[in-house]
């Protein structure tokens, strides 16, 4: 069939439909990015903690514009090329902008990855503490997990002398984990009791399904399993067999009674069916002990811990003395006391003596460094603004002074220039470190970095990495950049079939084709449209 | 619309200027945010560096819009559509003005403070 209006406009409109589609789809667009830049907007101004303003290095996103602005003009004359019948000129231009849209992505992964590797906590006193968790070296070797590996996050280390798995509930991953963590301490973990059921109804003798002291493995576990299922399925069907038997009982005595009447009365007698043996033995927990018992060490998240017992999220119990937890800062690279001020001027506290009260300041040289350092800093600006734009007539304050950023918060280039010994803004920074953070390793060597922070887990309130769980801004960053980049992948793809399958068309139907483009184009401007504002609302706002 | 091979040949100067417009724009952009010289309003970013920034990223949109999506000579039609679009999103932004009266602000509202802060002179947080 012949498809209408492809080429030759219709005369209502006087458009092409697949542009008038495109208009469509663009107006949606427009609306839905409207709505996630709208919650930008009121999670912004609703913010209960200092915005991170001007946080994201600049020079990515400035690079990621520079890509999009100049694919958006290869699109518009790869299209222009089609016009005028140039076939080669067209695949040289859209195989710009396919390149252009693949460097686009390289460079959001690099950004995003990053961040996801990046550690932040929040302290009890609304510290912020940013940075790369690591354990403490040993000989200048770093201390490696039993996989051999090096430990990227925090750990909850519990000394178990017992375990009680879920029979249905574990989870087989964090079993081996167990498993392997326990023979790299030398440890082994058995089977506490004998475990016997009564596996057949009417019998009376229990049968022994796993004797006391046989090593925890995960065949054994889901032999235990099996027995538990299938007791479980025995005994539901068991119940609500005598219960159909029971209802129908009770409906024949009274007649013409309905079912809502007779409900309370209609009951099956467990304990008579258990005196009878046919109730199977459900085995729901499965208990070993740990000999001796050693340290596990178990990701926050996966467990909740107590003094004595914790408990994991498959609902496996460790008996155990719950042993320190800090969090072992490998590096840090931020320390961040805005959230720390704001809540003070909030409870009407002087601020900078509320930042000198904090944990971090009286427990860590370097941050009491790092914080005069700052001090200074902020005095030198102080002084400065003073000199170049004077006071205000009318109130007799500076017209201007430091940014709560500038005055709270050291970051790692501020680490930087304080180990040179210059200004604020002044310290050396490659160009590799614009992108990917600092080169820890590297500047190790000269001793620049703050390291070994150890933050007592007491003194935790929230950590999280980069992730959209850390507050609200990362959370728009991801949700807004990430479907940006959903779209850019969606473009491209379409872009890069009219250039590998467009040959066809180009000879047969030319000026298909190049509506084709223009229409991709359009989604393509869009796509450039929106990053012009996702840019600097991002990284410069 | 250009849609004579010679038009369009005409048309790919406009193009290239566009282009060069754009990356001045986005190089105006990130100097006003990070050169001290160039800071409006007050010290560090407020009120003013936003309606700059966004003013400037207004103005590039719209020569992305106007030039490069042809909406400098386009159907009627396709004005009616996106203008519609646009008009829904400044509602939902006009929407977000109630983000001030939003009780969560109100420190009262959990019945947590009973007195309110009292006024600090030094130094102020913004």
């Amino acid at each position: 069939m012949e498809i209408p209006y492809i080429v030759t406009p219709r005369k209502d409109t006087g458009l092409f439909n697949s542009k008038i589609a495109i208009w469509l789809f663009l107006a949606s667009e427009v609306m839905l990015f409207g709505g996630f830049f709208s919650a930008y907007v009121f999670l912004r101004l609703g913010a209960d903690f200092p915005w991170p303003e001007r946080t994201l290095p600049v020079l990515p996103g400035l690079i990621n514009t520079f890509v999009l602005i100049g694919s958006s003009v290869t699109v518009v004359f790869a299209w222009a090329s089609l016009k005028m019948g140039k076939w080669r000129h067209f695949q040289i231009y859209m195989g710009i902008t396919i390149a252009c849209a693949a460097l686009f992505m390289v460079l959001k992964a690099i950004e995003y990855n990053v961040k996801f590797h990046h550690q932040a906590v929040r302290l009890t006193d609304y510290t912020v503490v940013e940075g790369h968790l690591g354990y403490e070296k040993e000989n200048g070797e770093y201390v490696l997990n039993h996989h051999g590996s090096e430990v990227e996050e925090n750990q909850i280390r519990i000394e178990s002398g017992g375990l009680t798995f879920s029979t249905v509930r574990y989870h087989k991953p964090w079993v081996e984990e167990i498993l392997s963590q326990a023979a790299h301490r030398n440890a082994e973990i058995k089977l506490a009791a004998d475990v016997t059921a009564r596996t057949s109804e009417g019998g009376n003798q229990d049968t022994l399904i796993a004797k006391a002291g046989e090593p925890l493995s995960l065949e054994l576990l889901a032999t235990i399993q099996k027995a538990h299922l299938k007791a479980r399925a025995h005994n539901g069907a068991l119940r609500t067999a005598s219960l159909r038997e029971e209802w129908k009982k009770t409906k024949a005595e009274n007649p013409g009674k309905r079912g809502w009447q007779l409900a309370s009365d209609v009951n099956i007698d467990v304990k008579a069916l258990e005196e009878a043996g046919k109730l199977l033995t459900e085995i729901s927990t499965v208990s070993f002990t740990v000999t001796p018992p050693v340290r596990l060490d178990f990701r926050p998240r996966d467990v909740r811990e107590g003094e004595t017992q914790s408990r994991l999220r498959d609902d496996t119990v460790i008996d155990g003395k719950l042993l320190p937890s800090p969090m072992g800062f490998h590096y840090v690279d931020a320390i961040d006391f805005r959230h720390l001020a704001m809540k003070a001027v909030n409870k009407g506290l002087d601020p900078i003596a509320a930042v000198e009260n904090s944990w971090l300041i009286q427990n860590h040289t370097f941050a009491r460094e790092a914080w005069e350092w700052n001090k200074a800093q902020v005095a030198k600006l102080e002084a400065d603004l003073l000199k170049d734009h004077g006071v205000n007539e009318e109130t007799g304050k500076p017209n201007r002074e430091p940014t709560a950023k500038e005055r709270y918060r050291i970051d790692w280039k501020d680490f930087v220039a304080m180990s040179d010994g210059v200004n604020r803004g002044e310290g050396k920074i490659a160009l590799k470190e614009e992108f990917m953070g600092p080169d820890y390793k590297g500047r190790e060597a000269k001793e620049t970095f703050p390291m070994h922070f150890d933050l007592p887990r007491e003194q935790v309130r929230f950590a999280s990495k980069f992730t959209p769980a850390w507050n609200t801004y990362y959370a728009l960053y991801f949700t807004i950049t990430g479907l940006h980049g959903l779209h850019v992948i969606g473009g491209a793809l379409v872009l890069a079939y009219y250039l590998f399958f467009g040959r066809k068309m180009f000879n047969s139907n030319p000026e298909w084709l190049a509506n084709r483009v223009e229409v991709g184009g359009l989604f393509w401007h869009f796509v450039d449209l929106v990053w012009i504002f996702v840019f600097p609302i991002f990284y410069l706002m | 619309m250009a849609n004579t091979a010679e038009e369009i040949q005409k048309s790919i100067r406009t193009y290239l200027i566009v282009g060069a417009a754009l990356f001045v724009g986005t190089i105006l952009t990130v100097a006003v945010a990070t050169v001290p010289a160039l800071d409006i309003g007050h010290h560090g970013f407020d009120m003013w560096d936003a309606i700059l920034g966004l003013a400037i990223a207004a103005t590039k949109a719209t020569l992305v819009a106007a030039v490069f999506m042809h909406l400098n000579h386009e159907k009627k039609a396709v004005y009616w559509i996106f203008g519609s679009g646009i008009i829904f999103v400044i509602v939902l932004f006009g929407l977000t003005a109630f983000a001030k009266n939003d009780p969560i602000h109100d420190p009262l509202f959990y019945g947590r403070m009973s007195t309110t802060p009292a006024p600090l002179a030094t130094p102020t947080l913004r």
